[in-house]
């Protein structure tokens, strides 16, 4: 280690490199585990993982060309060591880790496996014509007829809807664990809270089969209720379920100039 | 001369390259036209067959042999080709190239002004390279805008006639506008000498360059009324069509969000492109001097598209947010429908930008003597900004394996569940502008040594501080109000106050940040509002977002409200702190202009690409949001070619916009030099 010259910034860029990488694959998982109460790691999705790590070497990148002589000092680590031998020790790991991890991105890549394919959803699959313009027909009743409606819906909720989406809407009902797709979880404000009520008028009438082919594949297994609840039956059960679920549709604004 | 030179050199690499990138160009337009075409074809027959049908009818009423009657048609193709890819080609090539012509009068104007009043030549020699350009790129936009034109007529017959009663009155103010805009562009361009020799003809020259933008600004607002007049139909009896009010039809419901969202882009667009072209120019040059110079205008270039770039996230807020007014089922087709994937590619292209955009100024840094006092910073915010960036394009709803969801055991990862939402999007694009107006500042003092004290300023300096703190504290204190009295129920107004408590610290910390600039401690003033606003506007309000995402949904628009007035009205003071606190600083080394490594200058390349391809990304989301309506929720589209293009074949037809537009520019450039080149051969 005499000569102090030599620069080590190549191995810092990788070292950070293998931080993040550490830190997403490995800690990531438990840290939720810990942090949201749940029994079991919550493994790093391998698309975010692609990402967050093309962005991590991006980054290190950048940063090492932001000037020449970084640059340089970041090119240099290729040349001979010279009499530093923990930078020949270096160059050797390098030398032979890079090709090892190429061919292992090559193996995984082609290896035969039995995956099943990734999914690109799309979350609110485009509202059909005939249900944007439809309005709850209780929307401007009085408030004792409202309250009697949430009270009916709430019930016909508990009837109908209870045994998948559970009875506090959180999508925890006593069939839940049957699906693979879990029944979706009410209280969540990314659910139904963000799209219109005309939307969820849509998705319980014609469920899972009423689904567009844009939003296939899809394995939702909410049924298609037309045939079971009256429209005025599915207007109180949404009613009652944003009640239940303790979220507020999205409204309409005033639009004004 | 022994050695003899054919006169095309068949083993030029260039020229071979040249062939292959035409016959590229070739197969892909055969392949984009046969695909749609096809489509297209079936609707064609499948009219005539219905216009026969009703022909036959009459025939058989009178028996004389008639002559053959007059057939309406409602769409036609372009020899084979689907008529909606044609106009999508066209209108994007013809609204990049005004989007420049547009964008380029805001800065050459300023620019030459600045010349004026600073008496630098080097400013009005940059002016005029930049109208040198405008005005070669001017014809081409009115050749494009032509042949829209004539498109939408011929393949859109049906929907144009109606669009022509809507707005014939608005179309001849259009063409007058048109006239005003020729006639102040080449007086602005060919009268540059002539006006040049006496300040009193500058200023002249000046105010036509205003008018200029006058112009250019009123066609682009009418052409808009068209665009958002389709999205958000106004003034229209939505049954029949009548026009009741055609004031709201021209000032229909989106036409200033999209005018104001316009304007910015564009001008980022413009600053980008010229950007670009001195980078071309950079890297071709031969002497220091020429070096020196396109090493300056690609920094102008760079700052001009960086500053517009700082509120065009808040611009386009504004306008999604319009826009979920004005239809809550198209706002979610928008963010969590079928459009929701191409804003994960427009994050990724806007990420670009900020980063390519810091990367040129970091690399612009080696050439300022002083700028190593401040370059350890730099690590800090690349930290900063990849971090954002892998916030920022985290989606809500991941791409998962069936395994990878058995695993996770519900229907979001933690890590989309707390990135992906609009509290953590917010959150981070306020720091990614925080951090690049950061890394700019730095920047700006890297040549910059001692400074003179506040107090020296004189009162100059002191009023306009106090009146632009006035002015900003003014409008943090009137959202403040509003929000105070909002009438909403009591369980949903519990959540507006702490959004009051933060404006109202950010008002007693502007204050503060303005007695500490007062007592010449202005660096500590800069730091310390920083500060207070990444607190606020980042941090808390990421944590408080979700708090009420869960309990009041209605409230979050306010928040986003409040979130982007604290991060500009720092962004405000900073920069007027700023000024003063460098005025008449002493100079460490100078700037070097010219030496800057060609890294940087592919940085401006790759920007260029990068927000032009935004453009034609961001064309096709607002076009196509109305998916099957010509106007929306009134005429629908019935062609063949009304469906919603899959991703896939939205990127191939965008890559070939860009590709088009980029060798349109690149040639159109290329004329305009032709004359400086015969000067210095001369």
């Amino acid at each position: 280690m005499g000569n102090r010259k030599n620069s080590y910034s190549m191995i810092v860029a990788i070292v950070s490199i293998l931080i993040v990488f550490v830190i997403i694959k490995f800690i990531a998982p438990y840290a939720f585990m810990y942090l949201l109460a749940k029994d079991h790691t919550m493994p790093t999705p391998s698309t975010l993982m692609l990402w967050y790590m093309i962005l991590a070497i991006l980054g290190s990148l950048v940063y090492v060309s932001t000037s020449d002589l970084k640059w340089a000092k970041f090119l240099s680590f290729i040349l001979p060591a010279g009499d530093d031998k923990t930078k020949a020790i270096f160059q050797k790991i390098i030398v032979i880790s890079f090709p090892l991890l190429v061919g292992w991105f090559a193996y995984s890549g082609t290896m035969p496996g039995t995956a099943s394919p990734v999914e690109l959803r799309i979350q609110h699959p485009t509202l059909l014509q005939e249900y944007e313009k439809l309005e709850n027909p209780f929307a401007n009743a009085d408030k004792e007829t409202k309250r009697r409606c949430v009270e009916e819906g709430k019930i016909l909720y508990q009837q109908n809807c209870r045994p998948c989406h559970g009875s506090k809407a959180d999508g925890n009902g006593p069939f839940a664990n049957a699906f693979r797709l879990r029944p979706i979880n009410f209280t969540d404000p990314g659910t139904i809270a963000t799209v219109v009520e005309n939307f969820a008028f849509w998705r319980i009438k014609e469920g899972g089969p009423g689904l567009p082919n844009v939003s296939t594949p899809w394995d939702s297994a909410m049924p298609a209720w037309k045939d079971v609840l009256t429209d005025t039956q599915i207007w109180k059960i949404i009613m009652g379920e944003y009640v239940t679920a303790g979220v507020v549709a999205r409204q309409r604004e005033e639009m004004e100039h | 001369m022994s050695k003899l030179i054919p006169f095309i050199n068949f083993t030029s690499k260039k020229l071979q390259l040249r062939f292959v990138f035409t016959l590229f160009l070739v197969i892909f337009l055969i392949a984009l036209a046969t695909g749609a075409g096809m489509a297209q074809e079936g609707a064609e027959s499948a009219k005539t067959t219905e216009a026969a049908e009703t022909t036959a009818e009459g025939k058989t009423a009178a028996a004389e042999p008639e002559p053959e009657p007059y057939e309406v048609v409602d769409y036609r193709n372009f020899f084979g080709i689907d008529g909606r890819l044609i106009v999508w080609i066209i209108s994007e090539l013809h609204l990049m190239f005004a989007a420049f012509v547009l964008a380029v009068p805001i800065f050459v104007v300023i620019i030459e002004m600045i010349g004026v009043k600073s008496g630098d030549i080097r400013f009005d020699n940059l002016a005029r390279e930049f109208t040198k350009l405008l005005s070669a790129a001017f014809a081409t936009t009115a050749s494009l805008g032509g042949l829209l034109a004539f498109a939408l007529y011929g393949l859109y017959p049906a929907f144009m006639r109606y669009m022509t009663d809507v707005f014939h009155p608005y179309m001849f103010i259009y063409a007058l506008c048109f006239f005003g805009e020729v006639f102040c562009l080449y007086g602005y361009y060919y009268s540059w000498d002539l006006l040049s020799r006496t300040p009193k003809g500058k200023w002249f020259h000046i105010s036509i360059g205003v008018m200029l933008n006058l112009f250019g600004t009123a066609l682009m607002m009418l052409a808009n009324s068209w665009a958002t007049f389709m999205m958000a139909p106004g003034g229209i009896n939505m049954e029949t069509g009548t026009v009741t009010s055609l004031y709201h039809a021209f000032y229909n419901f989106l036409w200033m969000p999209v005018n104001i969202h316009r304007i910015i882009a564009n001008v980022a667009f413009g600053g980008f492109v010229v950007g670009a072209y001195a980078a071309v120019k950079f890297m071709g040059s031969r002497t220091d001097e020429e070096r020196a110079h396109y090493d300056w205008m690609g920094y102008i270039g760079n700052f001009i598209g960086l500053g517009a770039l700082i509120p065009l996230p808040f611009a386009g807020y504004y306008l999604g947010r319009e826009i979920y007014m004005a239809s809550p089922v198209m706002g979610n087709i928008m963010m969590g429908g079928a459009f929701s994937w191409t804003f994960i590619v427009q994050a990724i292209l806007i990420g670009m930008l900020f980063i390519g955009g810091n990367y040129y100024l970091w690399n612009g840094m080696s050439r300022i003597k002083g700028a190593e006092r401040y370059t350890p910073y730099i690590k800090y915010i690349n930290i900063v900004i990849f971090f954002c960036f892998a916030v920022w394009l985290t989606p809500h709803n991941l791409p998962l394996s069936g395994e990878e969801r058995a695993l996770i055991g519900e229907q979001y990862h933690p890590f989309s569940k707390f990135f992906g939402v609009m509290a953590a999007k917010n959150a981070v694009v306020n720091l990614l502008i925080l951090s690049t107006f950061f890394s700019f500042l730095l920047y700006r003092r890297a040549n910059k040594g001692e400074t003179k004290p506040f107090s020296s300023h004189g009162s100059a300096a002191r009023i306009t501080l106090i009146i632009t703190a006035g002015l900003t504290v003014m409008y943090l204190a009137w959202y403040a109000l509003g929000l105070r009295g909002l009438e909403m129920e009591e369980n949903i107004l519990r959540y507006v106050s702490p959004l009051v408590t933060c404006l109202v610290i950010q008002i007693i910390s502007i204050v503060i940040a303005i007695l500490l600039t007062f007592a010449n401690k202005g660096k500590i003033a800069q730091s310390f509002l920083f500060v207070v606003t990444t607190v606020m506007a980042v941090i808390y309000f990421w944590y408080y977002g979700f708090v009420v995402m869960e309990k009041a949904n209605l409230v979050l628009r306010f928040l986003s409200v409040t979130q982007v007035s604290i991060v500009i009205s720092c962004l405000i003071v900073n920069t007027v702190i700023d000024v003063f606190l460098f005025k008449d600083a002493k100079e460490v080394g100078g700037i070097q202009w010219g030496k800057i490594p060609h890294r940087s200058q592919y940085a401006l390349l790759l920007l260029c690409v990068a927000i032009v391809t935004l453009m034609g990304l961001m064309g096709f989301i607002r076009s196509g949001l109305r998916m099957n309506w010509h106007i929306y929720g009134y005429m629908q589209d019935t062609s063949a070619g009304a469906f919603t293009p899959s991703i896939a074949y939205m990127g191939w037809t965008v890559s070939l916009i860009v590709i088009l537009f980029l060798a349109l520019v690149a040639f159109v450039f290329w004329l305009a030099g032709l004359a400086d080149k015969k000067k210095k051969h001369a």
